[in-house]
């Protein structure tokens, strides 16, 4: 489904990634750590083209992503992509939040997006804020609506660059509840997260990260009971001592 | 004598009236045409392309670092040597449009520019393409911060277009400068000529006040 081959990028002189291969395959769950800077989030934000690669090549559903003759507009209606500030559209309420991509990109009817957006909003469990402004939700809400937004597009991949960073702490469990129903539905899954719980949980492999390389990749037992490198270890060393 | 000259200048008055007539239409022309080239340039010089950002910008720079007066001057006079001939007319309406363009580019691009990045890379993320981002999501959010400003920009137009009187074009002020000649009463002359310019700036005044305060309650949202 994913496919990076010797993806290299650089910001100026920084090495951000270095490197990378990994593939995903459909349905498979994904969760990336690592320390910060470690270039996680660059990682998945190379995959829908937020940012460029200068090296190698980033293959989605059997189309080239930094390949410039590709219209992205086709790949990135294919993948939804979860912030850590969710990004809402603060003029528009929940259901508008959602449905605009599906009319203007899919170039769905405004009723037949509104039942979508109704019943979307309906599965992450806020059916009775639809006509809310994201003002009004918090922070686990807005989140909530932000996966919807994702879903409404009806995706084959699902991104999130640490989607419960921001939330105070007694939101981050409706949230990651339903990325627990969307990994258990079989969606393709990549998460950058400290949520390592979650990772424990639903990944089925994790990829550790550090200085914009890959440095393990594992199934989240073996990696959390028995990392393989020194850098794995001090990493988890110093995310479970506190 | 000053109630002989006051009589006189209330016969006058048909005159002044022309005299406004002129000078809304040419600063209504040029704020009209300052607008639309304004948030053209305002979206260019916010946008990506870096030969068009830095290339208005040094536009706005030139047109914001010369007085409005040597502006008028040169397109009346100096570019007819260079074959473009104009009336006093158009020669002000151009002048005054490119001064409320250059204003207008600035206030679009600033507030463009304060709407999150975020929000545009939501919207690349789903799949909306960049004319979709600038009319669904980064304009309604930018509006209620152009807004206020512009319309303290019409007043300004207004305003300047004083200074057009100085090629011939016959507004408010020439009226004045005119019938100050025969009726030598200064004060009372400039006086009429500023109670006419204020009738129709403090409306403006009071509608960015409004808008002021307005969008100020429209921002608690965003």
């Amino acid at each position: 489904m994913i496919a990076f081959k010797n993806v290299n990028k650089w910001f100026d002189k920084l090495h951000v990634l270095n490197d990378i291969n990994l593939e995903v395959a459909k349905g498979e769950v994904v969760v990336v750590c690592g320390p910060s800077g470690s270039g996680k989030s660059t990682l998945i934000r190379c995959i829908n083209r937020l940012e460029p690669i200068q090296e190698g090549s980033l293959i989605v559903d059997n189309m080239s992503v930094h390949d410039k003759k590709m219209n992205m507009t086709t790949i990135r209606a294919e993948i939804g992509f979860i912030f850590q500030s969710f990004n809402l559209y603060p003029h528009m309420t929940a259901l508008e939040n959602v449905t605009i991509a599906p009319m203007k990109v899919r170039k769905m009817s405004k009723p037949e997006a509104e039942e979508l957006g109704r019943k979307t909003l309906t599965r992450v469990g806020l059916g009775d804020r639809v006509d809310n402004y994201p003002a009004q939700l918090s922070g686990g809400q807005q989140q909530r609506v932000a996966i919807a937004r994702g879903l409404c597009m009806q995706p084959k991949i699902m991104l999130f660059d640490e989607p419960t960073s921001a939330l105070d702490p007694e939101m981050i469990n409706e949230v990651l509840d339903v990325m627990r129903v969307l990994a258990k539905d079989g969606m393709t899954m990549i998460v950058v997260t400290h949520e390592m719980g979650f990772a424990r949980e639903v990944a089925h492999r994790v990829v550790f990260m550090d200085d914009g390389q890959i440095i393990e990749v594992a199934p989240p037992d073996d990696f959390f009971n028995n990392p393989q490198t020194e850098r794995g270890k001090l990493f988890l060393s110093s995310i479970l001592k506190h | 004598m000053w109630g002989f000259y006051f009589n006189e200048l209330m016969n006058s008055l048909p005159f002044f009236l022309k005299g406004l007539w002129m000078t809304v239409a040419v600063s209504g022309l040029s704020l009209i045409a300052a607008t639309i080239i304004g948030f053209v340039l305002g979206i260019m010089r916010a946008g990506q392309n870096k030969i068009l950002r830095y290339g208005i910008g040094a536009w706005v720079d030139v047109t914001r670092g010369t007085p409005f007066l040597v502006q008028v001057f040169i397109i009346f006079f100096i570019l007819p040597g260079v074959g473009i001939e104009l009336e006093a007319f158009p020669a002000a309406v151009i002048a005054l449009s490119n001064m409320g363009a250059c204003f207008i580019c600035e206030i679009v691009a600033g507030g463009i520019l304060a709407v999150p990045q975020g929000q545009r890379e939501a919207a690349t993320a789903s799949g909306l393409s960049a004319y979709q981002q600038m009319r669904s999501i980064v304009m309604p959010q930018a509006m209620p911060s152009i807004i206020p400003p512009l319309v303290g920009q019409y007043v300004l137009i207004i305003k300047d277009s004083s200074v057009v009187s100085a090629i011939g074009v016959v507004d408010v002020t020439r009226v004045g400068w005119l019938t100050v000649q025969r009726i030598p009463e200064g004060l009372m002359v400039f006086g009429l000529v500023g109670l006419l310019y204020f009738s129709i700036c403090y409306p403006l005044i009071l509608l960015s006040n409004y808008l002021e305060r307005r969008m100020s309650v429209e921002k608690t949202r965003l």
